[in-house]
């Protein structure tokens, strides 16, 4: 695939290849199902934006029905109830949507980024650099990363939303950068490289210009499953108290209601936030498997043959 | 390469990962903003405990002697004391340790032995109804977000329902009653392990299905299979004998690979089901700046980690006679 997508510059067979991919993929249950469910999510971090605007009373974070003192169950006022601070829960659960998008495409393409130009260095100078290099991933793909975030928030105090961010995508690359190794090994005994060499590119115009572009796509291939252990560390995080406390996600959502206690009398606080946490992770994870049946010629046979 | 060899290039491979760890730590720690004094000395010490401990690590010492010192403490087993238990941090952890390691294990056996049974009758039905029914539902216990899950067990069978205790590992009055036998108490410590070990089993088997189903798949379409289809063999007989033990080979790997997605996943049941392991210890000591205790336990479970992979590599090989190490 990446042959010709190379050697063809003309945009037609690559739309055509795209939209052949894409039919494969709606016609997969999976995928029809992960996509719907993301959609629906993406529809609440859209619709985030209203409620604030409606009434200050209904901002996730500071807002405050001056009525409630306490959590109570759905109303009129408040489709999902409040919390204990009498907070809209509708409108957390919204908010929550935006930060998760926000957490784990920002996690992934960070630790794609970062694992496919690791792996092109790795791949392209060999040696010691990719011995050094390699072995570094074998470490810290074994580290479970919510511990180490957990470790470091002991040392450095509460880490802000875009900290947790960095540290994530810091600890996912390794998956990646190991295939995208694998496929420039490959892609350096090629004519065009050996050309490009005799013309005299520099190692760097090499790696960025030419091995970059045949690369890359397979690098994203990986991005839904990156998104889907953001959004869990990111969740889990919150939830054991060490998250950003200026941000309103869902899994801060499940520590407020498990540290006030509120777990065995507030179901309509307690259920919400947890659904969108699995059903999102679900999503992407039927996603990313779709998209593997859709890649992968074997599997997809395999379902033709059904 | 035979196995000793093998097992030994490991130990010493492992060795030095660990010891980069170490210094990662230790280079953290001294980078990390405010005093590293007052990180590790407890605030409520007499002057001398303090004065004693600064000695001991070192810290007006240069730093590169400081990393001295600290990798010696390390090996002569002196992480100092615990801020809040006010004991030293190894008898904490060696506590703590045993419990986790029960949890763990058994909710990985557990969860391997079901994951790989139901996933060969998953492709033994490949395309009908329990196919699809168990399909999904690895899909959706598998991606289920833990700690929620743990919190509806335990609303649904510890607080509605009342079959088991809401936390803990142990009820005070079966191990503070001197008639108690060790049954008993075996009995009380399963009971207490009932719901945390349940949800570990769903998390974990769903994964362990699904490799199990896709790689038995495979398997059917090897050679010989054909050859055990042609002598006319029993379907049972080549789904059992002949394919599932050689198809279960990547569920190893894969518990392997999975290790530090399930390490991050007891740590968080220890915490909701306040289960006395390292787990909790170590969110526990995070919450309440116990640097002491957390360092501590992080490094145990980095060893953990990493000789959990060595295990496993043997077993594969061990598994797999084709592997030559």
């Amino acid at each position: 695939m990446e042959r010709d997508g190379h050697k063809n510059k003309t945009r037609s067979p690559q739309l055509e290849r795209f939209l052949e991919g894409w039919s494969i993929f709606v016609q997969n249950p999976l995928g029809k199902i992960g996509l719907t469910l993301l959609v629906c999510f993406g529809l609440m971090a859209a619709c985030s934006f209203i409620p604030p605007l409606l009434d200050p009373m209904y901002d996730p974070m500071t807002g405050v029905d001056p009525l409630i003192t306490r959590s109570v169950g759905p109303s009129s006022a408040h489709w999902l109830g409040t919390d204990f601070m009498g907070r809209d829960i509708l409108s957390q659960l919204l908010a929550g949507a935006r930060v998760a998008f926000m957490v784990g495409v920002s996690a992934a393409v960070m630790s794609i980024l970062l694992g496919c130009a690791i792996g092109m260095f790795a791949g392209y100078m060999g040696r010691v650099v990719d011995t050094l290099l390699m072995r570094t991933a074998d470490m810290i793909m074994v580290m479970p990363t919510l511990l180490v975030v957990l470790i470091l928030s002991s040392l450095f105090g509460q880490l802000n939303i875009w900290t947790i961010v960095l540290i994530i995508a810091l600890f996912r690359w390794p998956g990646v950068s190991r295939v995208i190794r694998a496929q420039t090994l490959s892609l350096k005994q090629r004519p065009f490289i050996e050309a490009a060499k005799v013309a005299g590119a520099s190692h760097m115009r090499i790696i960025f210009m030419h091995i970059m572009p045949n690369v890359l796509p397979l690098a994203f291939l990986y991005m839904t499953f990156r998104v889907t252990s953001a959004i869990i560390i990111e969740a889990a995080l919150a939830f054991l108290g060490f998250g950003d406390p200026g941000t309103v996600s869902w899994g801060m959502m499940l520590q407020w209601v498990w540290k006030t206690g509120h777990m065995f009398r507030a179901p309509y606080w307690l259920l919400p936030p947890g659904l969108c946490i699995s059903l999102i992770t679900l999503s992407f994870y039927m996603l990313g498997r779709a998209m593997d049946e859709v890649l992968d010629p074997r599997l997809r046979k395999e379902a033709e043959a059904e | 390469m035979e196995p000793r060899r093998f097992i030994f290039r490991r130990l010493i491979q492992i060795f030095v990962i660990f010891f980069v760890i170490l210094t990662v730590l230790f280079l953290l720690f001294r980078l990390a903003p405010g005093d590293p004094i007052s990180r590790m000395i407890d605030p409520d010490m007499t002057t001398e405990d303090a004065e004693r401990l600064r000695e001991q690590l070192g810290l007006d010492e240069p730093l590169w002697v400081q990393y001295v010192y600290y990798v010696r403490n390390f090996f002569t087993g002196e992480f100092g004391t615990s801020f809040h238990y006010g004991q030293p941090v190894v008898k904490i952890i060696w506590d703590r340790l045993p419990n986790t390691v029960l949890l763990f294990t058994s909710s990985i056996i557990l969860s391997a032995f079901v994951g790989v049974f139901l996933g060969k009758i998953a492709s033994w039905h490949k395309g009908g109804k329990i196919d699809s029914v168990l399909t999904i539902g690895a899909l959706v216990t598998h991606t289920v977000f833990l700690p929620w899950l743990a919190l509806i067990l335990i609303w649904v069978f510890a607080y509605k329902l009342a079959w088991f205790p809401i936390t803990g590992m142990v009820s005070e009055e079966v191990w503070l009653d001197p008639e108690a036998g060790i049954v008993a108490k075996a009995l009380d410590v399963f009971h207490h392990m009932a719901l945390p070990l349940c949800t570990l089993f769903l998390i974990h088997f769903g994964a362990y299905l699904l490799i199990m189903r896709s790689s038995m798949l495979e398997t059917l379409k090897e050679d010989y299979i054909l050859t055990a289809r042609a002598k006319g063999l029993e379907e049972r007989v080549i789904r059992n004998r002949h394919a599932a033990p050689n198809a279960a080979l990547p569920v190893v790997t894969s518990i392997g690979l999975s290790l530090a997605f399930s390490i991050n996943g007891g740590a968080l049941t220890e915490t909701v089901f306040t289960w006395p392991g390292i787990g909790r210890e170590l969110v526990f000591s995070v919450s309440h700046n116990d640097y002491p205790l957390a360092q501590a336990s992080f490094l145990l479970i980095a060893i953990v980690v990493l000789l959990s992979n060595l295990v496993v590599d043997v077993l594969y090989a061990y598994l797999d006679p084709r592997i030559r190490y």
